[in-house]
Parts: C-alpha cells; structure tokens; sequence
C-alpha cells in the first residue's frame, strides 16, 4: 500500500522537477528577447509566446510537488502548534472535502472545453504565434494539473488516515 | 442572496484557521457554496462553466510572467550569499556612528527588499543575520528586533517587490471594469511600471524615517544601541574600501539596472526581471557560488513559489467568481457608493477591513480576493488607481507589524533566541508602526507623493 504512495508522490514530484527547469530557460529566453529587441531590432512572437507557455506548464504542473512538499500557504497561526494527530485529521477532511471536489470539478469543466480546442485545431490569436497543436496543448495542461493534484490528494489522503490511524494503537 | 455570500466569506476565513492550504480552502469552499446554490436554485451554474476560461486566463497572463522572473533573481542573489555580504561589509562601515549597525540592517533590508520582495524570506534571513550580530553588539532586544521586523516588511512596497507586481495586475483590470461601467470605451490604463514608480517616493520615505528614528534614539539614549566595533575595523582603511566595493558595487548597479530601466521606459518589468535574474546569475557565478546542485535549489524554489502564487490566483478567481454569483459583489458596491460621506469614507472602510484581514492572510491572498470585489466600486467613484494601490501596500505592510498578530512578528518569533522576549518583539515594533502610519496618513492627505513621479515620466 505505502509502496504504490510513495510511486505516485515521486511521480507528482518528478514532473513537478522536471517543469522547474523551465524558469532557468525562461531568464534565458528573456534575456535573448530583449537583447534581439535592443540591439538588432527583432522580434519574435513564437519566442514571447514560448514564454508564457513555459510560465503555465511551470504554474500548473508544479503545483502537485508544491503541494507533496508543503509549498502552499497555510494559515499557520493555530496550525502550527497542532499534534501531528490533529493536523493529520486537518489534511484529510481539507482533502477530501476540498480538494477532491475542487480537482473533479476542474477536470469535468475543461474537458469539454478543451475537446473543443482540439476538434477546431486552435492555432495562436497572434500573427506569428505558434502553431496548432502549441494553444491547444497549453489548454491541455488545465486538466493535467488537476489530475496531478487529485493523485497527490489521494496521496495526502491516504497517509494522513495511516497517521491518525497509527496512533491509535 | 447577497447574505449567502458573506455567509460564504465568513466561513472561509473559519475554514482557513484550521490550517489547510489558503487555495484549495478558497476554491473547496466556493465550490460547496455553489453546488448548494444550484440545489436551491439561488445560484446560476453558468457562472461554473466559465471558469476554465477565467483559468486560461490567468496562465495567459503576460504581465505576470514577471513574477517568475523577480522570485528567481531574488532567490539566486539569496543563495549565493550576496545579501551576507552586503550586511557584513554596510555594518562595517557604519561601526564608527552611534546606531550604525541599526541603519546597516535598515538599508540592507531596503536593498534585499528591492532584491527579492517576498516578505517572510526577507524578515527570516534578515533575523539570522543580523539578529544575534546586534544582540552582541548590546543592542536592547526591543529595538533590535523592531528594526528588522520594519525593514523586513519594506519588501512589499519598495520596487521591483513581486507584491506590487500581483497588485498592479488586479488594479488594472479592476481599473477598466470600472471605467467600462461609466461607459468609457477607451479606458485609461494603469501599468505594474506606474505602480513601482509611484512606490518609489513613498518606500524612500520610509526608509529615511526609519533611520531618522533610529539615529535619533541613538543619540538620546545611547546605551540602548552602543558603538560596534568588530575585528575587521582594524584592518586597513584601503582593504576595507576594496571589501565595500567588491561587496557592493555589483549588487547596487544590479537593482538600479533592473529599476531603473523600467523607471526610464526602456524595459517592461517582465523584461527587467528575465535581464535582472540573468544578471543574478553572473553575479553569483563571479563569486564562485554557482554550481549545478545550486541552479537546480533556485529552479526548484522559484517554480514552487510561483505555483503557490498561481493556485491562490486560481482559488481566489473560483472564490470571487462563487461570491459574485451569489450577487456579493453588488451589494458590496451598493454599500460602497451609498455611503453619504462619500469616496474618502468608503475608503477608509476599506482600508481598516484590509487591515484586519492582514492579521490572518498574506498579501497575496488578500489582493486576489479582495481588491477584485472592491476595486472596480472605489475608482468608479473616482478615487485614482495608483494612489489606492500605494495605500493598500502601505496598509497592509502596517497590518503585518502591527502586535499581536502581525505576520512578521511572527517570523521573527521563529528564529529568535529564547533570550529574546514576545513582549520584546512587540514593544519595540510599535514605534515603526507609528511611522508608518505617519507615512500612510501623508499619502491620504498628499496623493501626490504617490502620484507625482508616475506622472512625470
């Protein structure tokens, strides 16, 4: 049991790894836009679209390592000087009704919303933007990032039900 | 059904002090609200479906691909030391003055404020810093821990602060729907570049008085913040000046490069910032603090700080898009210009509630759901959006002083010896938060220490 949580929080943690590095190439990318504006007078709307794209995939599919990893602020003024006990109980009531229902919500509205995307093969409102399938990817990601949070609620779940449970005895 | 949504927001701020994450609380909460809403028939369910949009909406944001961009140059000049530095080589300098150290750790704090903006990391750092260094110096606890606590907080108001950069966003859009409502077709705009210009004078102001106070105290009770002098003052006058300069120099041309190509228009922030972490870089490459184990804690640190911000920005566009369903938002506005005294009152009202939310929720939180609710009332009545921008940051930097709940207070608490009193901490914080309400009170008399400079340029 423990086995498959622990598989599922290193998978959450993983992508969420991976997308950090995209802040390094988005200073990078930055960079290379100003100096090709100051300097040599060019532009391009695929790079300034590259980087919102990284900016939402870092948003997005970081949020389930911030969570596993306690990123997400808490209001920790009574929190704080909880027992584990208590603060397991906290976690998974919030989880279960909050976050479970939050996560669902999210994925069964922009499926649909996204299923559109796909069927129109939506390309960038810009002139120059990215291409079909870039957009629609992006939109992709919504329902992705929930998903991903729904696995690190179960996750959080499960091992504050081990926590409580555990003390009992 | 307007009592449902104020039913709604005092339930979660009931929910948020058990302590679950501030996003999923806000989102979670809505979310029951509305499913309940539906049931009775008191609530639209088209308001849901247009949430995946208003998400959409909010990764598409350009203007705050900035945020990224500050946390990751704030973070990098954080692990590379060069804050340490900067303490180490001020206070040095100002060993000779009484109060010396004080006004070290003040203008520090002002440099790493411009630097990172994030007000926890900043009160943290600064209180392992330069906490114990002014205890041994014998300075009275109180006062020490007033001045890092005050110069801690001037994160969220002095530029390029990641708070301002949240704030400008919201009052933007705040600002169109309100001129939309007056049927203006070509609103006016208010930019996060106006929003840190118009910082400026202010947080400059704050800062002065800051070491005027101090400075003074120093010279009326002198035993309270004796001279410092360390090992290091015995060294040669040259060494020591090449020790400033290497230490300084660079971080200073730094953050003037970053503020100041915004100040002058050459730059938008998001670009400033990308150049300004870029510049980080180097920085820290040059001192030789730079591996590959490091670019991977900042990376990790900036991606996870920035999805912390974006799943409050989410929750808190679910809990707004619930509360304005539930026709929160109009009876807001009724009460707002119904007002008899008008503007300056409604304001003001404002403004205390902000301050009293300050004690349970950070900045973030608070500009996310309140100043859209808010926002578009106030300036359709005329009040101007940078002004109430500056205000709202003042204020709720005050609310973070302010004893017994203020949050910075508490960070402190965390990493101060035992040696060193909660009544301490307190007492000595009050005197900054008189100045600033001082500050706070000049702006409401004088907008146009907040309005001026913006208008200028």
């Amino acid at each position: 049991m423990s086995e498959i949580l622990n598989r599922l929080e290193v998978f959450c943690n993983s992508v969420g790894r991976c997308v950090a590095w995209l802040t390094l190439i988005m200073v990078f990318v930055t960079s290379i836009i100003v100096i090709g504006r100051y300097w040599f007078d060019l532009g391009s709307v695929r790079l300034q679209e590259s980087l919102t794209y990284m900016h939402a995939a870092v948003l997005l599919l970081a949020s389930a390592y911030t969570l596993a990893s306690g990123g997400h602020v808490r209001v920790d003024i009574f929190y704080s000087k909880f027992s584990e006990k208590v603060k397991g109980c906290v976690n998974l009531v919030g989880t279960l009704f909050l976050l479970f229902p939050f996560c669902i919500f999210l994925i069964w509205f922009s499926l649909d919303y996204v299923a559109l995307a796909w069927q129109i093969r939506e390309s960038s409102k810009e002139a120059g933007g990215l291409p079909f399938p870039f957009p629609v990817i992006m939109k992709s990601l919504i329902p992705l990032a929930s998903f991903l949070i729904l696995i690190q609620g179960i996750v959080i779940a499960a091992k504050s039900l081990l926590l409580i449970h555990k003390r009992d005895h | 059904m307007a009592w449902i949504a104020f039913l709604m927001f005092l339930i979660v701020m009931l929910i948020l002090l058990s302590g679950f994450p501030v996003a999923l609380t806000l989102a979670g909460t809505a979310l029951i609200f509305a499913a309940f809403g539906i049931l009775t028939g008191t609530f639209d369910p088209a308001f849901l479906e247009t949430m995946p949009s208003r998400i959409y909406g909010i990764i598409n944001n350009v203007t705050l691909i900035a945020v990224p961009l500050f946390v990751f140059m704030g973070v990098t000049l954080e692990r590379s030391k060069i804050a340490e530095d900067l303490l180490n080589t001020l206070s040095m300098l100002m060993s000779e003055v009484k109060g010396g150290l004080g006004v070290a750790v003040i203008l520090v704090g002002a440099l790493m404020a411009a630097s990172t903006g994030i007000v926890g990391a900043t009160v943290v750092t600064m209180g392992l810093l330069s906490l114990p260094t002014m205890l041994k110096a014998g300075y009275q606890p109180s006062i020490a821990t007033g001045t890092i606590n005050a110069s801690g907080t001037l994160g969220q108001i002095i530029p390029p602060s990641i708070i301002l950069v949240l704030l400008g966003d919201v009052l933007s859009s705040a600002y169109q729907q309100a001129q939309l409502k007056q049927n203006i077709f070509r609103p006016e705009t208010v930019s996060v570049g106006d929003l840190f210009i118009g910082a400026l004078i202010p947080g400059l102001m704050l800062v002065g008085m800051y070491i005027l106070y101090v400075l003074i105290l120093a010279k009326m009770k002198p035993s309270t913040m004796p001279k410092w002098g360390n090992k290091k003052s015995n060294m040669g006058r040259k060494e020591a000046f090449s020790d400033i300069l290497k230490a300084l120099i660079p971080s200073l041309m730094l953050i003037f490069a970053v503020l100041g190509s915004i100040i002058g228009g050459i730059a938008t922030p998001t670009e400033a910032a990308g150049v300004g972490a870029t510049g980080a870089l180097l920085l820290a490459f040059l001192r030789g603090k730079l591996s590959l184990a490091k670019l991977k804690e900042i990376s990790r640190d900036t991606a996870r700080f920035t999805s912390m911000v974006f799943l409050i920005l989410i929750g808190a566009s679910m809990f707004s898009l619930v509360f304005r369903g539930f026709g929160g938002d109009s009876a807001i506005q009724n009460f707002l210009t119904s007002m008899s005294s008008g503007p300056m009152m409604a304001l003001a009202v404002v403004m205390v509630i902000m301050f009293c939310m300050g004690f349970v929720l950070d900045f973030i939180e608070i500009t996310f759901v309140v100043v859209p609710i808010v926002g578009p009332a106030l300036l359709a009545m005329g009040i101007d959006p940078l002004w109430l921008g500056i205000m709202i940051a003042i204020n709720l930097q005050t609310s973070f002083l302010t004893p017994p709940f203020g949050f910075a207070l508490f960070y402190l608490r965390g990493v101060a010896p035992k040696s060193v009193k909660t009544i301490d901490i307190y007492r000595g914080v009050l005197p900054f938060v008189a100045i600033q309400l001082i500050v706070l009170f000049m702006i409401a008399l004088w907008p146009e220490l907040a309005t001026w400079l913006p208008n200028q340029l």
